[in-house]
């Protein structure tokens, strides 16, 4: 007995939480650094390609596309098992659970989209360093805003609900009690990293 | 004065291969009327609003005291027992429609025998082989009696299964109501004997995996068990379990 579907769904819990946890915190943290002005963040992105080549390129595979990868691939399999219900039973933690997978199924063509254009091409084939300026002109365009906007938000909200929900499956919290109580917590962790967002954001209008 | 009616929308079906349809019946109206009496009373005079004589509407039914969970079916919209479903306390007209997620047999009769298959993959029984004198017999856990008497109260309705969004035709999950069985079995002080084995079923396929914690199973048990508690409990135990498995060999 190898129980591969147990272990599978486990790393997929883990690898979410934690590695792209992080990469989420990584992202929302360098982009605050738009709030400080241009100097800031082209500070923030200079420091990051001080770290040696390989070691860089070892971490964008091993710390994002991997694991996003099988976060992804595996997470479209589980949401296919689901048949979203919040309509019939409208309790809050059945709309958590249909938002999760609604916000999986935002994120999946949005990070195609986002990794495709700003690492793939912009960096990769131009070879474009990314700066404030190359996203001051990309956020010209508003609709690029609302898309990146909502992007983050999807991506906070699944990452904040997961919490939750990594507490329940890994019998960390048991009673309703404790699970309401991390529940509240990682909502208030959801508003407070999507203020952040929407600050950074807005800072590019505003100049 | 005309007497009070009571107005039925029912989903039919007249086999399992066939297409639903609804017909609609009067009822007369009597205090304390549940929707298992008024559909008897819709047996009696199978005769819809148009007066239309028609079969009369299969459901299934036994105790009539929220004891069996035979009558389970989904009324306006939820699903729950029909014989504690008093027409006083429901919004009228009342929409009966079978539980879906099981395969429906006619009208509102469905097969649960998905249920009884899942109470068999994680051995929801205690083995008894009779190489012992039953007046030395184990006794109960004293701390963990209320909690075994409380899961022992399930009555296998489906209420659970039909509200939990992964529990359908598009994935494997047993359900909420036979994985939380197995943590009764576990506490039983002969049954913690086969922990091991029914802890390593939950972690096969269909399993607690599918869990995906929309913890609508707890919303709507008629008996009140706490199965979102016992399934953290239980992810717990597989987690443990699952080291053990790692590291004992």
């Amino acid at each position: 007995m190898f129980h591969t579907t147990f272990y599978v769904r486990r790393l997929h819990s883990l690898c979410g939480l934690f590695v792209l946890g992080m990469v989420l915190f990584e992202h929302i943290f360098t982009n605050s650094m738009a709030i400080l002005g241009p100097e800031a963040l082209n500070g923030a992105l200079e420091m990051m390609e001080l770290i040696p080549k390989p070691i860089f390129m070892g971490l964008e595979v091993g710390g994002i596309a991997v694991p996003l990868l099988f976060h992804a691939l595996y997470g479209i399999y589980i949401a296919c098992q689901a048949n979203n219900n919040p309509g019939r039973f409208g309790y809050i933690r059945n709309w958590n659970f249909a938002l999760q997978r609604w916000t999986a199924w935002f994120l999946v063509p949005f990070l195609i989209w986002h990794v495709g254009y700003l690492r793939f091409y912009t960096k990769g084939v131009t070879g474009t360093p990314i700066s404030w300026e190359l996203l001051y002109n990309y956020f010209q365009n508003p609709l690029v805003v609302v898309l990146y906007v909502l992007g983050m938000f999807a991506a906070i909200f699944h990452f904040s609900n997961g919490i939750t929900t990594f507490c329940m499956t890994w019998g960390i919290t048991k009673g309703p009690r404790s699970q309401n109580v991390i529940s509240v917590i990682s909502m208030c962790l959801c508003a407070v990293l999507c203020l952040i967002t929407l600050v950074f954001m807005g800072s590019y209008l505003v100049r | 004065m005309a007497e009070k009616k009571v107005r039925f929308v029912i989903e039919r079906q007249d086999s399992a291969n066939d297409k639903p349809y609804i017909q609609e019946f009067d009822v007369d109206y009597r205090p304390g009327l549940n929707v298992v009496a008024a559909l008897m009373e819709i047996q009696k005079n199978p005769v819809t609003v148009d007066g239309k004589r028609v079969p009369p509407v299969v459901w299934e039914c036994n105790c009539l005291e929220k004891v069996c969970g035979a009558c389970m079916m989904v009324i306006n919209g939820k699903a729950r027992q029909a014989c504690c479903a008093l027409v006083d306390e429901i919004d009228q007209p009342i929409k009966l429609q079978p539980a879906r997620t099981f395969p429906v047999i006619r009208d509102l009769l469905i097969d649960r025998t998905r249920m009884f298959e899942a109470l068999k993959k994680i051995q929801g029984w205690i083995e008894l082989d009779g190489s012992f004198e039953s007046k030395d017999a184990p006794i109960q856990n004293p701390y963990t009696a209320q909690t075994a008497y409380e899961i022992s109260h399930c009555m296998t309705c489906g209420c659970c299964l039909e509200a939990c969004p992964n529990v359908g035709p598009q994935s494997d999950f047993i359900g909420p109501a036979p994985t939380v069985q197995a943590y009764l079995f576990n506490l039983h002080p002969l049954g913690k004997f086969d922990a091991p084995k029914r802890l390593n079923a939950l972690m096969e396929k269909g399993g607690i995996t599918s869990c995906g914690n929309s913890q609508n199973c707890v919303e709507v048990c008629p008996k009140s068990i706490k199965l979102t508690t016992y399934l953290a409990q239980l992810n717990r135990d597989v987690n443990i379990q699952a080291l053990k498995n790692i590291f004992d060999n």
